[in-house]
């Protein structure tokens, strides 16, 4: 018992380990929105355009 | 516009509420390792995360197998979204094993058996999305993806199994482990709890994505469908 360590002081790599999870589904869930929204733009000024050829 | 289902919405709230559940538990439900310290908490997103990197890949090559039976173009949107899903949940575990290994293994990288093939695993299906954006028809397209998807899919239990087949020193937590592994713990019950949690979330989060990305390519499809057509 008096010879067990305390464990080791390793916060710093779990933060960083935390911030890399979160910043990566960050990211990707804000492509996916940014894809999403683009395509929406895309479909409307398409179909615009249909509309004013027809 | 295809609206966005009830039953997408409901699955976002569940979702996002299993996370910051998931997130409690980790920071706050989980004991602090012995020997480890706080790192051994990233153990929990970091096995979640490799969970759902496999899983996609699976269903990847589930919906390979479906495109040619069945020659229906959704199959490939299916295995698409997957492949993308996978990746980013692959690297997520591949970095955050990395930031564990720094302070366990004195290292932040070893080209151990169970590391190398989850590398390699990431790199055939960074692969898949190159290949696929040098083939026009979309035809061929799918049907070049598909086949990759099933043959790359031997990566998967390659990956999965080299910790419990080969000599490593990548710590096994459920099963037997090679006696030269290195960050052994075992896992309290609180820990159990969490890590089996964290597993079911990341499952809920795949889901989610999944039927998210699948409605952008579909989305994708119509867009290039109506393009075709103002064009002609």
């Amino acid at each position: 018992m008096f010879l067990q360590e305390a464990p080791a002081d390793t916060t710093i790599y779990m933060i960083a380990g935390y911030a890399v999870i979160f910043t990566v589904m960050v990211v990707y869930l804000v492509s996916l929105y940014l894809r999403r929204r683009n395509l929406e733009q895309d479909l409307e000024v398409l179909e615009e355009i249909g509309e004013g050829d027809s | 516009m295809e609206a966005k289902p009830r039953l997408l919405t409901v699955l976002d709230y569940i979702t996002a509420a299993l996370f910051l559940i998931a997130v409690g538990l980790v920071f706050l439900y989980a004991p602090l390792e012995a020997v480890m310290g706080n790192v051994q908490r990233v153990f929990y997103f970091h096995v979640a995360a490799g969970w759902v990197g496999m899983l996609s890949f699976l269903v990847a090559a589930i919906a390979g197998v479906a495109y040619l039976l069945r020659g229906n173009r959704k199959w490939d949107t299916v295995g698409l979204s997957a492949v993308e899903i996978g990746i980013v949940f692959a690297f997520i575990n591949i970095v955050t094993g990395s930031i564990w290994a720094r302070p366990i293994w004195n290292t932040w990288w070893t080209w151990d058996p169970r590391l190398t093939t989850a590398t390699v695993m990431e790199l055939i299906y960074i692969a898949y999305l190159m290949l696929r954006q040098g083939i026009e028809d979309p035809d061929r397209r799918a049907r070049f993806g598909a086949v990759y998807a099933i043959v790359g899919f031997l990566s998967v239990p390659l990956t999965f199994y080299s910790a419990r087949l080969f000599r490593t020193i990548h710590p096994v937590v459920i099963g037997t482990n090679d006696p030269n592994a290195q960050g052994q713990f075992n896992m309290t019950p609180k820990m159990l709890q969490t890590f089996m949690f964290s597993l079911l979330t990341f499952t809920f989060i795949f889901a989610d994505l999944l039927w998210h990305r699948i409605r952008v390519g579909r989305l994708s499809e119509k867009v290039e469908q109506v393009r075709l057509k103002t064009l002609q």
